[in-house]
């Protein structure tokens, strides 16, 4: 299972961004400043922008689904209830897992942003896809539930999973590193070695990387265990 | 057309033309493929479809009830291009040196100050519009008709969120009205020759064609 980018260029202006690369099974992270790109490789990998040039491949993949930075722009229900049937997916059950039993009746557009966040990861996480495409997902959650997200992403046994974030902090377990940087993706590789190349590391990495106390991944749990090596 | 006073003062002109009759429209069609260079946006065309297709809708049922159907959707459709022409050709900041160019440092300023947001909020509703769709595309395949409603639902909270944000943005940092603004234009001749020919569809649009030509009294 994997998915193919093959010589990718997106154009707009004077921004470009090219993309190349071979996305196997386990948890990518893709990593770059603000306007980098992040968003448009997201929503290219998801079927959902057509690259000016090259071509976007895959292998085996039977389903995939993108979970957008802003979660406002998944909304199409009147109501909470409404909202989670045109997920196919039962109310009372992701109701329950976001944190909101009890308010079928009330607005998305009334929810907190972060509220309305954990809504759409649990109704995107409630299903298996082969390709889950997640685009900012930390963004608007507090630590509790960055780190209930993480620990839902580690245990993804199959298929590929794509984070596009700017999180420093918390993280699930990944195997490999991009960077898009001045409108390239770059294969920073797989961990630990990745974490010598990585340009966009959290200063906790940079430090134990100094250090020479390399984290065997950057889940919270291997960084504290590398920290608990000095 | 890069003089936002002569691409305002165009579309002002081009747009009474349009409405005052059919020839007038067709002229100023005319004008339109000469001088707003259609090519250059045939992507962002494609969002006048839905305004055509409501405009064609109620050209049909005014034909079939009183008439006059065929003529108000020609009228119609060469007001909607000139006003496509000008969103398309608008640059940030061009109302705000327009505002205040022919209003001054205090109404004017206010006035191109609410056409920008007006113009920002209109491109930020675009793309929230584009994004709505993907959302669609994922839980049902395709946004239908029955999804217009919901969809125009959360553009307009959306809209109503961010006007509110800007708002009190622009009072925190002590925003009364008015400002100071220091308008620079660039009129090429290209721009100059553009708005004699939006004079001329004026014209044409006013006057009976037979008058133009003299053998025919």
């Amino acid at each position: 299972m994997n998915v193919r980018l093959s010589g990718t260029i997106v154009n707009r202006g004077n921004w470009s961004l090219f993309a190349d690369g071979v996305f196997d099974e386990g948890i990518h992270l893709v990593c770059g400043d603000v306007g980098s790109g992040k968003s448009t490789l997201a929503l290219m990998m998801a079927g959902l922008l057509h690259p000016d040039t090259g071509t976007i491949g895959n292998s085996s993949i039977r389903s995939h689904i993108i979970s957008f930075q802003f979660p406002e722009f998944h909304i199409t229900g009147q109501d909470l209830a409404e909202e989670c049937r045109s997920w196919n997916l039962d109310p009372a059950v992701i109701l329950d897992a976001a944190g909101l039993a009890g308010r079928e009746q009330t607005s998305p557009l009334d929810l907190s942003r972060g509220e309305l966040k954990r809504l759409v990861l649990s109704c995107i996480l409630a299903r298996e896809y082969d390709l889950l495409v997640l685009d900012e997902p930390f963004s608007s959650l507090d630590c509790f539930e960055k780190a209930r997200l993480c620990s839902i992403l580690s245990e993804r046994r199959n298929g590929i999973t794509v984070i596009f974030t700017h999180e420093q902090s918390w993280f699930p377990r990944i195997d490999r590193i991009w960077e898009i940087e001045q409108g390239v993706l770059h294969d920073r590789g797989g961990l630990p070695d990745a974490v010598f190349r990585w340009k966009h590391a959290p200063a906790i990495v940079k430090d134990l990387v100094g250090k020479g106390k390399i984290p065997a991944n950057v889940s919270r749990a291997d960084l504290l265990e590398a920290v608990c090596r000095i | 057309m890069q003089d936002i006073r002569l691409r305002t003062g165009c579309a002002f002109l081009l747009s009474l033309a349009a409405f005052a009759s059919v020839p007038g429209a067709i002229a100023v069609s005319v004008w339109w493929i000469i001088f707003a260079r259609p090519w250059r946006h045939l992507r962002s065309l494609r969002m006048l479809i839905p305004a055509v297709m409501l405009v064609a809708f109620f050209g049909i049922v005014l034909e079939f009830t009183g008439g006059g159907g065929v003529s108000y959707g020609v009228r119609m459709f060469a007001i909607i291009l000139i006003g496509a022409w000008i969103y398309n050709e608008y640059r940030p900041g061009e109302f705000l040196h327009l505002g205040t160019w022919l209003l001054g440092n205090t109404t004017g300023f206010d006035l191109g100050m609410i056409a920008e947001t007006g113009m920002q909020s209109l491109d930020l509703m675009v793309s929230d519009l584009g994004r709505i769709r993907q959302a669609y595309v994922i839980k049902t395949g395709r946004m239908g008709f029955r999804n217009f409603v919901p969809a125009g639902r959360i553009l307009i909270h959306g809209a109503l969120r961010r006007a509110d944000e800007t708002a009190e943005l622009m009072a925190v940092r002590g925003f009364r009205g008015g400002g100071s603004g220091c308008p620079v234009f660039v009129t090429p001749v290209s721009d100059i020759i553009a708005a004699v020919a939006a004079v001329c569809m004026g014209i044409i649009a006013v006057v009976p064609v037979s008058e133009f030509f003299i053998l025919y009294h």
